[in-house]
């Protein structure tokens, strides 16, 4: 007994001092946590200025500089029949009616004693968008009677102007910029002193179509958005009753053997190959194999399809398992059929878990680009689809891709336009991914 | 329209055999074998599907078989310089649109219709007063696809509405014959039902089969018309328009993997400390609050990134390191790209590091702690080998991710084809040369455009290998502890 | 009767190691323990029994503070271990831990060899100066929990491919590499099959002499074959403390005599 009481006795220290070793050590236990939330710090601040970055570029192309121009529509000009008819009135053309624009904004100036500081009319004139004879040129033919009377017309002023009260362009770029003169940017400045040049809510910027490089204030996503609907219903009739019966017979049906093996290992696989090569299946198979037409939404809804299904049935699968046996069991019990157990049971419990995950699905495919510019959606496309379903045929752009399509061009008001384009996109996917997250927390069971 | 008629027809048919049904037994249900509603069902889907099923195969083929009539008409020389074959089809639509509205404002008859062709001016304008603007005169064989376009489409739809109905009624008819008490009509409905099921799930095959044959089909024209040594082999990329282009892959390859690798570089080591840090570390309500906001990196869509590379990363880069340092003056970079990249598959990373990290049992920590280990011990020495294998899963779907990406590359890395090592140097990536080479203006069955397919089949093969092998070790891994 | 007189005299020579006085456990709002007081002794084993969910676990993990890994748990009262407070503030729960080891109900060895396992210790507390210092630790640590034998010619091969009961062992070695003081088990036995079980027992008894021991057991017939005290729990408080052999042949209170006659449990 007493040769080993004496074991405990030697390097016996106390427990409230700390050794240099365990001082060291719980360093090293605090230099890890740092790493630990410096990567978490990293990531949300990559996030933040991802985030940040996009709306400060983008958010000012919400408002969008307009001049207020009183135009004399001068039937010499415009009706030289007299007689009104919008047919024979289209013989007129854009440039008809631009000079009308550049008169009224001179009399517009002197009425309101602002300086022409030595500019020609042309260069005057080239204050207005070019866009805006144009939009001129449709109302009068939408309503011939406004002929011979005077309008007061909000006419988009050029995107140097527009850019020139975003900070985009300055006096000294001007300087440097054949398309813009300094003293044009003074006259701007007179003309919003005076009040005819204002900033207004962008109404065009959701509802116009594309427009040419030269006009990037008139450009807008009507088209794309029109398009992106298009492509999403045809991917919510197709991929819903496909996914939601693929998982219903992998997950209740499917014996368990090779094949669905197979079948099983393919849908993991798929959901994971490069949204790309979805494309060039796109192209091969719909375009160069069936015929269908380029750019068209039907095409793209088909390809995102494909793309969105294995999104959809692993979510979905995932909610069938979730339902306990015990359900189907007590409806097998009562002598219901297997098919009347999933049916009346199983698929309504979960619908919500399907539906989120179809949602999800769905917002991945809206923000997907790669595979719609293989299909031909990058064309440059100016006029709405059609009504469906006719309308799913007829070409189209969609919201990526409209913004890939603006950053390929040279005038850098179309990087302003592609972050706009980009803030409602994320407005479309923030909130069907609220919706599904609505949805969730509403039906969210615990068995 | 002809949607509805077929739905009431189902209908009808639902109430019919449930009524057929209970007639055949004097109205005791009790002598069915399968109750009154299942032999509705039955009717309804034998109504129903070949019908539906018949409508959406007639809509897509339909218009492929007009328009190739249609597109038949037309002589090459009718499609304008600068123009493509595409955009006369979307005239020759419109046109025939716009006889429809002509015809019905001013109550023409067909053959008055066909008489506009006289007038190729004033068809012009009248077109434009219902709202049909031209960019020039319409050429007489565009009017004649036109005319041609339209009146198939009519009788397409007269036949399609004719066949379908059709098909519904004899479905109908059938299926309501076959009524008797003794039928087992809700196996035959189930039955009917599990073929519906299984076909569904069979899509996904299809679409796997229709990847490997486009592919392999494209590749080898592709290789018929360049050799695969040249391709495999050449160190060089450089297409020409003309003919006599090298496309050699390396370059892409090399692209490809360096930007992967930056990516890598970025993600792997934060994406695995956000990990350990959210489930090691995290108080419940940080972690409740961190997770999702990382997990946002992964919903963001791939053109926004392209876009924060385009117009932020890449010129920021530029100006304060790349030139500084002597290194380059473009603003798409591999590093650009690679950095962007890194940001985007942080959360492919961390989540499924995430997981695995989790699934590593409590009583290995508690073993750990009760021999006096600190915490960041524990992890090291531990948990972090205990998880190796799934974690190296997650980056292997992480790297998977980073290869077959294609906004960030294209909008960020830039297009020429180089070996270099200098990061801050613009470099191309395969995906970024598959959408060049297949959105180009060159003939589609030139070597420069079939080469496409054959860097698709590549990315397949290399993404799909990788995918196989991480799902594979991450599968292994989970049976360990389960 | 001469061996009891022997074990009384151990008894009463030997030191008090841990004591508890007042010692209470919450986790959040519930009240696990209240008003513990233990005294463990220096190379004896200390059995607590009592039913499942009476407090005798957590009570346990007190005493090297692995209760810190739960952020709701809260300890009061004093717990000290050679008089010096273990819940004081200058305590590092590390350097604590490595005085007082554990060993836990699941054998759970670390996805290592067989060695790198037992070698854990050691390695991360700086125990050793030299590779061979290292194997003797390891060879030492495997040879008291009766293992070095059965693994002698496999120490790289992975822990967990050994079976059960040589898992727990490898776990007790692992424990008692780092020379602690203190070795608690949390019902080791539990997950093991009867001759496992007799082998642990053996060992336990043999720790003795240099180890002081507290096992958590639910099993009374292995506290009154291996313990030499025993602390009775019910529902968070202890209801009798002494003696093993005075525990089961005279309890003191109704309650303990009621459960070691099986009429709770």
């Amino acid at each position: 007994m007493t040769d080993t009481t004496a074991q405990t006795v030697p390097g016996k220290r106390s427990l409230l001092t700390l050794d240099d070793r365990t001082r060291r050590r719980n360093a090293a236990e605090a230099r890890f946590r740092a790493y630990g939330l410096a990567a978490v710090t990293v990531a949300l601040i990559a996030l933040t200025l991802l985030l940040v970055s996009i709306f400060a570029n983008g958010v000012s192309v919400f408002r969008q500089t307009t001049i207020a121009i009183p135009v004399t529509l001068d039937a010499k000009k415009l009706d030289k029949s007299g007689k009104l008819d919008p047919a024979v009135m289209a013989k007129v053309t854009t440039v008809g009616y631009a000079p009308l624009l550049t008169k009224g904004l001179q009399a517009a100036m002197e009425e309101n004693g602002i300086s022409d500081q030595g500019l020609k009319a042309k260069a005057i004139g080239a204050l207005i968008s070019q866009d805006a004879p144009a939009q001129l040129r449709d109302m009068v033919l939408a309503d011939p009677t406004l002929v011979g009377q005077t309008i007061s017309f909000e006419a988009l002023a050029s995107g140097r102007i527009d850019g020139y009260f975003k900070g985009r362009v300055t006096m000294d770029s001007a300087a440097l910029d054949s398309n813009i003169s300094p003293e044009q940017l003074a006259l701007a400045d007179a003309l919003k002193d005076a009040g005819i040049l204002h900033s207004r809510f962008n109404m065009g910027f959701i509802t116009a179509p594309d427009a040419s490089e030269q006009r990037p204030e008139a450009a807008g996503l009507g088209v794309a958005i029109l398009g992106s609907l298009y492509m999403m219903i045809v991917v919510l009739v197709l991929s819903l009753p496909i996914g939601v019966a693929a998982s219903i017979y992998l997950e209740e049906f499917a014996p368990k053997n090779r094949f669905t093996d197979l079948i099983e290992v393919n849908i993991s696989n798929l959901a994971a190959v490069p949204s790309i090569v979805y494309g060039i299946l796109g192209l091969a198979i719909f375009i160069n194999f069936a015929g269908l037409p380029q750019s068209a939404p039907i095409v793209g809804g088909l390809v995102l399809t494909l793309m969105t299904l294995p999104r959809i049935i692993i979510p979905a699968r995932a909610a069938l398992k979730a339902v306990p046996p015990s359900i189907r069991d007590a409806a097998l019990g009562v002598g219901a059929s297997k098919m009347q157990s999933v049916f009346h049971h199983v698929l309504p419990l979960a619908a919500p878990g399907i539906l989120t995950g179809m949602i999800i699905g769905l917002a991945q495919a809206l923000g997907e680009t790669a595979p719609l510019l293989l299909i031909g959606m990058v064309a440059f496309v100016r006029e709405y689809p059609g009504a469906p379903p006719e309308g799913f045929f007829d070409p189209a752009s969609a919201l990526p891709v409209q913004v890939y399509n603006w950053t390929q061009r040279a005038d850098p008001a179309f990087v302003e336009r592609a972050g706009g384009a980009i803030i409602v996109l994320l407005i479309f996917l923030v909130t069907m991914n609220a919706a599904a997250i609505l949805l969730r927390r509403r039906f969210e069971r615990r068995w | 329209m002809i949607l509805l008629v077929v739905l009431a027809l189902a209908a009808a048919g639902f109430l019919a055999g449930r009524m057929r049904a209970l007639k055949s037994t004097g109205g005791d249900p009790r002598q069915l074998h399968s109750l009154p509603g299942h032999h509705g069902q039955m009717v309804l889907l034998f109504t129903a599907v070949p019908a539906l099923l018949l409508i959406a195969a007639w809509l897509l083929i339909q218009p492929v078989v007009i328009e190739r009539n249609a597109a038949a008409l037309l002589a090459p020389a009718d499609i304008p310089e600068g123009s493509s074959a595409s955009l006369v089809m979307s005239d020759v639509r419109r046109i025939s649109d716009g006889l429809d509205v002509i015809g019905a404002r001013e109550g023409l008859t067909e053959a008055g219709i066909a008489a506009l062709g006289a007038d190729m001016g004033g068809l012009r304008d009248r077109l434009g007063a219902v709202g049909v603007a031209l960019g020039g005169e319409v050429k007489p064989t565009v009017f004649e696809a036109a005319k041609l376009f339209r009146t198939e489409s009519r009788g397409g739809r007269r036949a399609m509405t004719v066949t379908v109905l059709l098909t519904a009624i004899a479905g109908l008819v059938l299926s309501l014959r076959r009524i008797r008490p003794d039928l087992r009509a809700r196996n035959v409905s189930e039955t009917f039902v599990l073929a519906l099921l299984i076909g569904s799930s069979l899509i996904a095959v299809l679409t796997t089969i229709g990847i490997i044959a486009s592919l392999l089909f494209e590749s080898l024209s592709f290789f018929r018309l360049y050799p695969v040594k040249d391709f495999l082999f050449s160190l060089t990329w450089n297409p020409q328009f003309r003919g006599g282009s090298d496309l050699g892959i390396w370059p892409l390859l090399w692209g490809t993997l360096y930007v992967s690798f930056i990516a890598l570089l970025v993600a792997a080591p934060i994406g695995l400390m956000i990990a350990i840090y959210l489930s090691e570390y995290a108080s419940k309500r940080t972690r409740a609050i961190v997770k999702p906001a990382i997990e946002i990196l992964a919903g963001i869509p791939t053109i926004v990134y392209g876009l924060f590379a385009l117009v932020t990363v890449g010129p920021m880069l530029r100006d304060y390191f790349a030139q500084p340092l002597g290194l380059g003056t473009s603003s798409s970079s591999v590093m650009t790209a690679g950095l962007v990249m890194g940001i985007m598959v942080i959360p492919f990373v961390s989540s499924l590091s995430d997981d695995i990290i989790n699934a590593v049992p409590q009583s290995l920590r508690d073993g750990s702690l009760g021999l006096g280990a600190t915490p960041s011990e524990t992890i090291k020495q531990v948990v972090l080998p205990a998880a190796l294998p799934g974690v190296v899963g997650a980056i292997l779907l992480a790297a998977s991710r980073a290869i077959g990406e294609t906004m960030i590359v294209v909008m960020g890395a830039g297009a020429a084809a180089k070996l270099s090592l200098n990061p801050f140097e613009a470099m191309t990536t395969v995906t970024v040369k598959i959408v060049s080479q297949l959105t180009g203006d060159t003939e589609f069955a030139s070597p420069e455009t079939l080469v496409a397919f054959a860097l698709g089949l590549t990315l397949f093969t290399i993404t799909l290998a990788l995918n196989i092998f991480a799902l594979y070790i991450v599968r292994k891994y989970r049976e360990q502890y389960e | 009767m001469n061996d009891m007189t022997r074990r009384e005299a151990e008894i009463t020579a030997t030191a008090i190691k841990i004591s508890a006085r007042n010692a209470q456990v919450y986790y959040g709002d519930n009240h696990a323990i209240k008003d513990v007081d233990v005294d463990i002794h220096d190379r004896m084993v200390t059995a607590f029994i009592g039913p499942s969910g009476c407090g005798k676990s957590t009570f346990l993990r007190c005493l090297n503070r692995m209760n810190d890994t739960i952020p709701s748990c809260r300890v009061e009262g004093r717990i000290t271990l050679d008089g010096e407070d273990i819940y004081d503030k200058r305590v590092d729960p590390v350097q604590l831990r490595a005085k007082v080891g554990m060993v836990f109900q699941k054998p759970n060895p670390f996805p290592k060899s067989i060695f790198d396992n037992v070698a854990y210790g050691p390695r991360i507390h700086g125990l050793t100066r030299s590779k061979a210092e290292l194997d003797e630790v390891v060879e030492t640590s495997l040879r008291r929990a009766a293992l070095w034998k059965e693994v002698k010619d496999r120490l790289h091969q992975p822990g967990t491919g050994l079976s059960g009961g040589q898992q727990q062992r490898l776990c007790i070695a692992r424990a008692i590499a780092t020379s602690p003081e203190v070795l608690l088990m949390d019902e080791p036995c539990s997950a093991l099959d009867p001759i496992a079980t007799a082998q642990v027992e053996e060992l336990i008894d043999e720790l003795r002499a240099q180890f002081s021991v507290v096992i958590v057991t639910h099993s009374m017939q292995q506290a009154a074959r291996v313990s030499q005290r025993t602390a009775f729990f019910h529902l968070g408080n202890l209801v009798e403390f002494g003696e093993t052999t005075q525990i089961f042949t005279k309890p003191r209170d109704p309650r303990t005599e009621s459960y070691i006659t099986g009429r709770i449990g």
